[in-house]
C-alpha cells in the first residue's frame, strides 16, 4: 500500500533494495541462448543495495555518502526512477535529473537542439526554453558553437553544457554525482556559486560526494552506505564522523 | 490507464510538444542527414513501385487495373509498419540518453518514433494522391469513403506500436532479434495482400487474411480508395483486436523488461 501523498516529501523510499545477477559471460544472443540451453553459464549475485526505507523532504540538501563500490550509484538511480527496484518502491513527487559527469545529451543534435530535447524532458515548454536559451549558452561558454554536432565537442565543453543545461533547466529533485569536478578551475567556481545561488535555495538536491567539506557545508541530512547497508541517516556531522572512523 | 495518458498529454503538461519537438527531430535525424534530403522520403516508396511495377507488369503481365496505385498504397502502408517495427529493434539503447538521468516514461520515445514515420506518411500521402488524381489511367478520383483511412491509420499505429515495444524489449535479452525480424519480416511482406491482385490473394493465400495482422489494414485501404466503397467491417474489427492485443503484450514487455534497460543495456 502507498502511502498518502505528502506534499513535504520529495522521494519516499520504501524496503527497496537491488541485486545484480552478474553472468561470466554476455549471454545475450538467441544463439547463445539456445547453445548453452543446457549448460548455463554461472550467474554470480551481487547484492548491490540491502533492504532501506527513508524519505527526502522538499527542499533539502540531503548527502550520500560511503565509499566507491558501496552502492551509492546504484542508490542514486534507484530513487530517481532509472533502475527499478527488487522489492518495495520508490514514489516521486515531480520530475528528477541525475547528473554525474553529463547529463543525457545525443551525440547526433546540435548544441541547440540538445538543449531544447533536455529541457523539455525535464518539463519545460518551448517557450520556457527559449526564455533561458541564451543563458544556458552563455553560462556554458558555447556561443560560437550553438549549430555544432555536440560529438565534435572536447570533453570539457560537453561537461559544460550538460552542467549549465541542468543549472537554468533543472528538474524537481536534482541528483548530483560528484559534480564539482566539472571543467577548469575558472569554470568550477562559477559552477559552485550557481549552486549555492539557485540550487541549495530552490529545489530538493541529493547530493553524492567524497568531499567531506562539500556535504557538510551545504547537507542538512545525510546517509551513509557502506557495503549496501545503510549505516546511519541523520545530521551531517554524526555521518561524517561515523564514515571517516570507519575509514581510519 | 488510456485515459490517463490521454489527461497527461492534453491537460497542461508539456508532453504534447516534447511529443512533437522528438518526432520532428526524429524525422530530420533519418533524411536531412543525407544529402537528398527530404526527397529519399518520398524517392523510396516511388522507387519500389517503380521495381514491382517492372516485375509484374511488363516481365509477367498481370494485367491489372491501376497496378501503380494499388501497389502504392500497399507499400506506403507496409514500410510505415517496417520502419516503425524495424527501425526501433535498437531503440532502448540508441535513445538511453533520454531515460538515463531523468524518470521521463519510455513510451514517449516510442511515440515519438511513430510520430516521425508519421510526417513520413503524410508526404507519401500527398505523392500518392497527386499520382492518383492526376497521372493514373481513367477517371480515379477520391469519394468521402476515405474518411475511413483514418481508423485504419489508427489500427496500423496500434499495429506498429506494439510491434515496436515487442522487438525493442526482446532486444535487451536477446541482440540478435534484428537478423531474425529480419527474415520474419520478409515472409511477412511476400504473405502479405501487397504485390498480389485481391484475386490471386483470396485463392491462394486467403486464410492469411485475418491471420496476418496487417492484410486487414491493406485490404481495407484499397477498399476505400480505389474501390469507393466500404471497408469490410468484420476484417477491421478483427485488425483492431488483433492490433490491440499486441499493444498490450507490448506494454506489458515494457514495463516488465523495458523497465531494465537502463541497467542491462
Amino acid at each position: 500500500m502507498k502511502p498518502e501523498t505528502d506534499n513535504n516529501i520529495a522521494v519516499a523510499a520504501r524496503n527497496i533494495s537491488k541485486k545484480f545477477h552478474i553472468t561470466e559471460d554476455s549471454h545475450n544472443t538467441v544463439k547463445q541462448r539456445l547453445f548453452r540451453m543446457f549448460n548455463p553459464p554461472h550467474a554470480k549475485i551481487v547484492d548491490a543495495l540491502k533492504m532501506m526505507s527513508f524519505d527526502i523532504k522538499r527542499g533539502e540538501c540531503f548527502g550520500l555518502i560511503g565509499r566507491n563500490g558501496s552502492g551509492k550509484s546504484t542508490l542514486v538511480r534507484m530513487l530517481a526512477g532509472v533502475y527499478p527496484t527488487d522489492t518495495g518502491y520508490v514514489q516521486i513527487n515531480g520530475s528528477t535529473m541525475l547528473m554525474n559527469l553529463g547529463v543525457g545529451m545525443s551525440h547526433e543534435l546540435t548544441a541547440r537542439e540538445n538543449i531544447y530535447v533536455s529541457g523539455s524532458v525535464l518539463g519545460l515548454k518551448i517557450k520556457e526554453i527559449d526564455l533561458i536559451f541564451d543563458k544556458i549558452i552563455e553560462f556554458a561558454e558555447l556561443q560560437e558553437f550553438i549549430d555544432v554536432k555536440i560529438k565534435f565537442f572536447s570533453s570539457g565543453m560537453l561537461a559544460r553544457l550538460g552542467f549549465s543545461i541542468a543549472v537554468n533547466a533543472g528538474a524537481d529533485v536534482m541528483f548530483l554525482d560528484e559534480i564539482f569536478a566539472v571543467g577548469d578551475v575558472k569554470f568550477q567556481e562559477k559552477a559552485i556559486k550557481v549552486f549555492e545561488k539557485s540550487w541549495i535555495e530552490q529545489k530538493t538536491v541529493v547530493l553524492i560526494s567524497h568531499n567531506m567539506g562539500i556535504i557538510q557545508k551545504y547537507c542538512q541530512r545525510v546517509a551513509y552506505i557502506k557495503n549496501g547497508n545503510l549505516e546511519y541517516i541523520g545530521d551531517s556531522e554524526t555521518a561524517i564522523k561515523i564514515y571517516l572512523a570507519d575509514n581510519e | 490507464m488510456a485515459l490517463n495518458i490521454l489527461k497527461d498529454f492534453f491537460g497542461g503538461t508539456n508532453k504534447l510538444e516534447r511529443f512533437w519537438l522528438l518526432s520532428k527531430i526524429e524525422f530530420k535525424l533519418r533524411y536531412y542527414e543525407n544529402i537528398l534530403g527530404l526527397i529519399w522520403a518520398l524517392i523510396k516508396p516511388i522507387s519500389d513501385c517503380l521495381i514491382y511495377y517492372i516485375a509484374f507488369e511488363f516481365i509477367l503481365k498481370s494485367g491489372f487495373p491501376q497496378y501503380v496505385s494499388f501497389l502504392f498504397i500497399g507499400l506506403i502502408l507496409w514500410n510505415f509498419f517496417l520502419e516503425s517495427a524495424t527501425g526501433t529493434i535498437q531503440i532502448l539503447s540508441t535513445k538511453k540518453y533520454l531515460y538515463e538521468y531523468t524518470n521521463m516514461n519510455k513510451i514517449e520515445i516510442y511515440l515519438s518514433v511513430i510520430g516521425s514515420n508519421l510526417i513520413g506518411l503524410f508526404f507519401n500521402t500527398l505523392m500518392f494522391s497527386f499520382y492518383f488524381l492526376l497521372i493514373e489511367n481513367g477517371s480515379t478520383y477520391f469519394s468521402w469513403h476515405v474518411i475511413f483511412f483514418i481508423p485504419i491509420i489508427l489500427n496500423l499505429i496500434i499495429l506498429s506500436l506494439g510491434f515496436s515495444l515487442i522487438l525493442s524489449t526482446i532486444y535487451i535479452l536477446a541482440k540478435d532479434i534484428q537478423q531474425i525480424w529480419l527474415i520474419v519480416a520478409n515472409l511477412g511482406f511476400w504473405l502479405s495482400p501487397i504485390l498480389f491482385s485481391p484475386d490471386l490473394f483470396n485463392s491462394r493465400l486467403r486464410t492469411l487474411k485475418y491471420i496476418n495482422p496487417i492484410s486487414s489494414i491493406i485490404i481495407n485501404a484499397r477498399t476505400i480508395i480505389i474501390y469507393h466503397h466500404l471497408p469490410e467491417w468484420k476484417l477491421m474489427a478483427w485488425g483492431f483486436v488483433y492490433a490491440t492485443f499486441f499493444l498490450l503484450i507490448g506494454i506489458y514487455m515494457l514495463n516488465t523488461l523495458g523497465a531494465k534497460a537502463a541497467e542491462k543495456l
